[in-house]
Formats: C-alpha cells, structure tokens, sequence
C-alpha cells in the first residue's frame, strides 16, 4: 500500500498506509486528524487515483446544511415546468413532477451513493467545522448508506463509497461518529520523511536543498509556534526556493521567504534575524551524502 | 494464532486500556479483531498501527497505548496481566517476533496536543483586570461590579442562535423550497415568499453545585454566575449538594442575589459543611435524571472533587449522568492554581465521565465556558 501510493506521489509513513489499507479491506470511513498541512486532504485524492474512480468531494462549514451537502431542487428549471403547465392542468400532477429525481440537483453526498460505476472515494473535508446537528446526520448517512427525500423515497447507494472524513481539531468529533469510523492521526513528517516529499513533490530541489529544508523546517517545529508548518507549506517553500535558483539556504534568503512557511503574524515577528540564523546553520550544518 | 485467542487478546488489551481511562467500546474490538485479520501479524510495527487505527487512539492517549502495547504484545499477556488468575494459552510474542520501532512513527505526540482554541484575551481595561481576578481576593466593590458583568456574559447565552435554518413568518432568507410549493398552488405564481431564518435555541442546562466548606470562597461567584445562567436560559435546573441534595430552582427568584443568598444558607442543610459528592450526584440520578436530562441537556458540576465518601459511588453516578446528557461538564475552582492536577479522589473517579474539565476561578474562566454551553 505504502509504494503504491508513492507510486501516486504520496509520501506515506506505515501508519497511514495501514489505515488507509484498513479502511478499503473493512469498508468502513476513516477519520483522519492532524495539524493543518500534514497531508489529510491528499491521503483522499490519492487513494481516489489509486483504486482508479471518482473523487467526490464535500467541504464543510459553519451552517452548512442537507440542501447543500445532500441535494437540492433545480429551482429554475422547476419554475418553468410550473409555467408550461399553466392553466387547466391538475396541479398535484404537476407538483409529482417538478418533485421527481430528474428536477434534484444531487450534492456531495447524494452523488457519491448514487453513482453507478463503481464506488468512488468521497472526501468530507473538515468535519469539525460543520455544527453538531450535521455530524449526526452524517453518521446516519455513513451507517446506512441510504438517504431519504420526503417527495422520492429512500435512495440506497449502489456502492458504498469509500469514505474519508479530515479534522483539524478545531472542536472535538462527536464521539458516535469517531466510534463508526477507523481512526488515524497525522504526526508531522520526521526528517527522513520530509526530505522524501521534498524531493518526490519538487523534483527539481537538489538533494543538498532538500536536507537542509528539512532539517530547517525540524528544528522550526522545535519552536513554539502557533501554527507548525505543515508538509503543505514546505513543498510551497521548496518550490519558492527553486524559483528563486537557490541550492542551499542563507539567512537572507530564509528571512525572504519565510511567509511560505510561516503564516501567523506573530511567529514571523517572533523569529527574529538572531534567532534565524542559528536554525539556518544548523539546516547546513550536515550534509546529506550525495546519492 | 487462531481467531479465538486473538479475540481474547484484543479483549485483554481493551480492558487494560480501559483501566487505564482510554475509552474502548465492544465495537471498537470487533473493529480491531477485524483489522488483525488483515495485517501481517508477524510484523509488530504494522500490528500497532493497525490497533491504533481500529481502537481509534487518540494523539493525547498515544503515550499510554504505546506503553501497554509493549507490554501486551510485545512480551507476552503473562507479563502484562499481574495478579490475575487466568493465562491465555499462546503469548502472540512468539508470532511477533519483528523487534524494533515502526520507522517514521513516534510515541511522543503530547506537544501537538497544544489546545489553540482557548486563547488569552488581550487586558486593556479595569473590566479585564476584573476578570483575571481569583475570587478569593476580590473586594466587596469588585463583587457588585462582577455581578454586572456576569449577567451580561450569561446574557449571551440566551441569544445563541442556531445554525439551523427553520420556517419564519416575515424575516430571514427565501425560502426556495417552500415558496415552490406554495406556488405550485396558484399555478406557478409566487404570492408569498416563504422565508426561513436561523432558530434561537436555548441551551438547557442543569447545574450541580457543591456548596460545602472547601468552596466556600468561591460559592457566592458561582451561585451569582448561576443564577445570571438562570435568567438568561430558563429551562436552567439547579441544585446544590453538601452532605445531601436540595434542589434550588423553585427559589431563585431574577431579583438581587444577596438576599438570596442569604435565605439559602438558613435553609439548606449543612451550608458550608462538609461533602458526600458520591451520594449527591447518586440521589440525582435516583430522582431526577430521567426527567431533567436528556439529549439536549448539559450537565455541569462545580465541586472541588474533595469528597469523603465512597469514590464508587461517584463514578457510578457519573457514568449515569453521562449516559443520558448531550455534554458533562466540570468546573473545578482550583483548576485555576496552575500546580493543580486532578488527583483528588472524587475527581480522579469523576473524570472519565467529564467531556470538559474546565476553570471557574475568576469571571474570565466563567466567560470562556458560555459558548461551549450552547454549543
């Protein structure tokens, strides 16, 4: 599973591989947690490549609620059906067909039960952003796979999607729906890890770059920093450092840049010129041998 | 190893994490007997992994699970089960015989567990120095002006909308759903806007506050935020436990709370004495849990957690309480002494029955606390 997702361009530790293993072989959802920019969203877009089908992607927010995560009428299309009726027809016939499925806009969720080939992977995106109210919903859809529209009927899913929900933590899951769910946390990469996805993810940042990057970006994360940076932001600063026709790092250079990777105010301001290069000596203090 | 003695290992190792408060429920061990199945059980690393992913470990309990995990499925059960009768008949170390640690992986995950949600508030006023202020050390001024700043914060409460949309007569949103309906009516004319608007929900709660000896500073604040709640929510129950139970609700009257105050220590039993913590919260969950607590209801205790009675009997009651309520909440008045830990006997038995421990020292913590009431 491991070098098949590498394979794909996902640098995977054994943890995450034997999660996402786990959760194709017992078809059950996973939950995956970690801090922002560890990888949670590419773990779903990866495995949607791996096994080859769609991604389907449901993104959530504050309010966000069943006409915008399941399915909505086509209002417009329903307007005019009720204006060509017009006069002398029976409006309860009417009414049967502007409710029917081919009047439904199907959302995230409905799409990813009612789509014919094959199972797709479907992404719910930062569950901890929707409210309490639509994290039980999502338990009901994840446990049944079915859906009920009071105009159609019950909708049951041809095949069950594989399901990956993310977290940043923001407020804690509701535990029915951690219990109903394979569970994984993403640690940030350690240095072996991250000069990987440096050099898988930015091909063109040599192997010198690549280590001291990493080394940097360890002992950054020693820190206390509000917002550690994730491997997000370290494949934007590999590839802001190639731009820029660097092939190591310099404090100038580190100060120029360091909005790629910090992105909090006050950690920017936190990290002083004194305090930077300490760290950038100590990225180019050992050289990674030459492959 | 068979199917059978890998259940009663998982079943052991589920028990051990439970005794050591990391919460494994039965479906979490089909889960994790199942994830077994699947990996290569000769490769400890991935054997880990796999528990880890299927008993959904959580990064704060990391620490603990690695820990037994070595013990469990690295040397054998014998080891790990100390002063118990029974053997299991194979020690799965014999099958996991991969030493060394999964690369890539690290146990000490505790430092990422940073909370970020609960920030400090910038202080640039008297009202935020007011707020920082311990209880004990406040003034008989500092108080009247607590009292007003309390009833505005519990204020807030009481108009905490929902993110619910739901039908309203004149305000709020079109309602396009509705609004098609009742055109189809009157042959796709649109003659009124059906509108829907986010529904102001009013938190229920039901409090639980210790008024004994050990919180007697701090109990005139609580009652005071308390009855402030009161106002704001009124479907708000509250009782107050020493040695036993009185229900306070039918007496609180919205007016001063001095006077109220003092009517209650002439009437309630044992004001200020000691405390049965235990006893209390079982006779509340005797009496009164099904009927004042349901899904919707928080649940909050102020104590101390420094009780005399039988540990067993609070942690019972708890787990009754937590049963039934949407969150259990803690507040505790000495978490604000930054040396505190929960080790009180009473708190230790209460804990895993807790969503949230939380402050109640000074009007800032009380503040905090008002969102997470509604949410």
């Amino acid at each position: 599973m491991q070098e098949a997702m590498e394979r794909h361009g996902y640098i995977a530790d054994p943890a995450i591989a034997t999660a996402v293993f786990l959760a194709r072989e017992m078809k059950k959802p996973l939950l995956i947690e970690g801090d922002a920019g560890v990888g949670k969203t590419e773990v779903a877009k990866v495995l949607a490549r791996l096994l080859d089908t769609e991604l389907i992607r449901l993104q959530c927010y504050e309010g966000l609620d069943v006409s915008t995560a399941l399915y909505e009428w086509d209002y417009p299309r329903q307007m005019l059906r009720v204006r060509m009726a017009a006069e002398g027809s029976d409006p309860s016939l009417t009414e049967q067909v502007i409710f029917s499925r081919a009047y439904l806009l199907e959302r995230p969720l409905l799409k990813a039960i009612t789509r014919r080939e094959g199972s797709p992977v479907l992404l719910v995106d930062e569950v901890d952003r929707a409210d309490d109210g639509f994290e039980a919903f999502l338990l009901e859809v994840l446990s049944e796979f079915q859906v009920t529209i009071p105009e159609i009927g019950t909708i049951r899913a041809e095949h069950v999607p594989y399901v990956i929900l993310t977290s940043n933590r923001s407020r804690e899951i509701g535990d029915a729906l951690r219990r109903r769910c394979l569970y994984l946390y993403i640690e940030h990469p350690t240095l072996e890890k991250e000069v990987r996805i440096i050099r898988a993810r930015v091909p063109e940042a040599g192997e010198r770059l690549a280590g001291q990057i990493g080394r940097f970006l360890q002992a950054l994360r020693q820190r206390r920093l509000l917002k550690s940076p994730g491997a997000a932001e370290t494949i934007d600063w590999a590839q802001a450092l190639v731009r820029l026709h660097r092939d190591e790092l310099d404090p100038e250079i580190v100060q120029q840049t360091l909005g790629c990777i910090l992105k909090d105010r006050n950690d920017l301001r936190d990290l002083t010129p004194s305090d930077l290069s300490p760290l950038v000596r100590q990225a180019r203090g050992i050289e990674v041998p030459a492959s | 190893m068979s199917e059978k003695s890998l259940v009663v290992h998982v079943a052991r190792f589920a028990r051990a994490l439970r005794e050591r408060e990391i919460l494994v429920s039965p479906a979490d061990e089909v889960d994790a007997v199942t994830a077994l199945t699947l990996v290569d059980l000769s490769d400890r690393a991935e054997v880990r992994q796999a528990l880890r992913v299927a008993l959904k470990i959580r990064p704060r309990d990391a620490g603990a699970f690695d820990e037994l995990f070595k013990r469990f499925w690295e040397s054998g059960p014998a080891a790990a089960d100390p002063g118990r009768s029974s053997r299991p008949a194979s020690p799965p170390a014999a099958l996991l015989r991969r030493q060394g640690a999964a690369p890539g992986s690290e146990p000490e995950s505790r430092d990422l567990e940073r909370d970020v949600a609960v920030g400090d508030l910038p202080g640039y006023s008297p009202e935020a120095l007011l707020r920082k202020k311990p209880f004990e050390e406040c003034t008989e001024s500092d108080l009247r002006a607590m009292e007003r700043l309390l009833e505005r914060a519990a204020y807030r409460l009481a108009t905490c909308r929902s993110r619910r949309l739901v039908p309203t007569r004149g305000r709020g949103a079109v309602d396009l759903r509705r609004s098609f309906r009742k055109a189809v009516e009157t042959d796709g004319e649109f003659l009124r806007l059906a509108r829907r608007a986010r529904a102001v929900e009013e938190p229920r709660l039901v409090v639980l506050c210790d008024t004994s000896g050990s919180m007697d500073a701090h109990t005139r604040f609580l009652l005071c935020f308390l009855l402030a709640l009161k106002k704001a929510a009124r479907r708000t129950e509250i009782f107050v436990f020493n040695t036993a139970l009185t229900r306070l609700t039918p007496w609180l009257s919205p007016a001063r709370i001095g006077p109220t105050l003092e009517r209650l220590a002439a009437e309630v039993p044992d004001w200020s004495g000691g405390t049965r913590i235990g006893e209390s919260l079982a006779e509340f969950a005797a009496r009164h849990l099904d009927e004042m607590v349901d899904g919707k209801t928080v649940v909050i205790v102020v104590s101390d957690g420094l009780d005399r009675g039988d540990t067993a009997i609070l942690g019972a009651a708890m787990r009754a309480i937590r049963s039934r309520a949407r969150r259990v909440i803690w507040l505790n008045p000495l978490m604000g002494d930054p040396r505190f830990e929960p080790t009180a006997r009473g708190m230790e038995a209460a804990l895993p029955f807790v969503d949230l421990l939380a402050s109640a020292h000074n009007l800032e913590s009380l503040e905090r606390l008002i969102p997470r009431l509604a949410a």
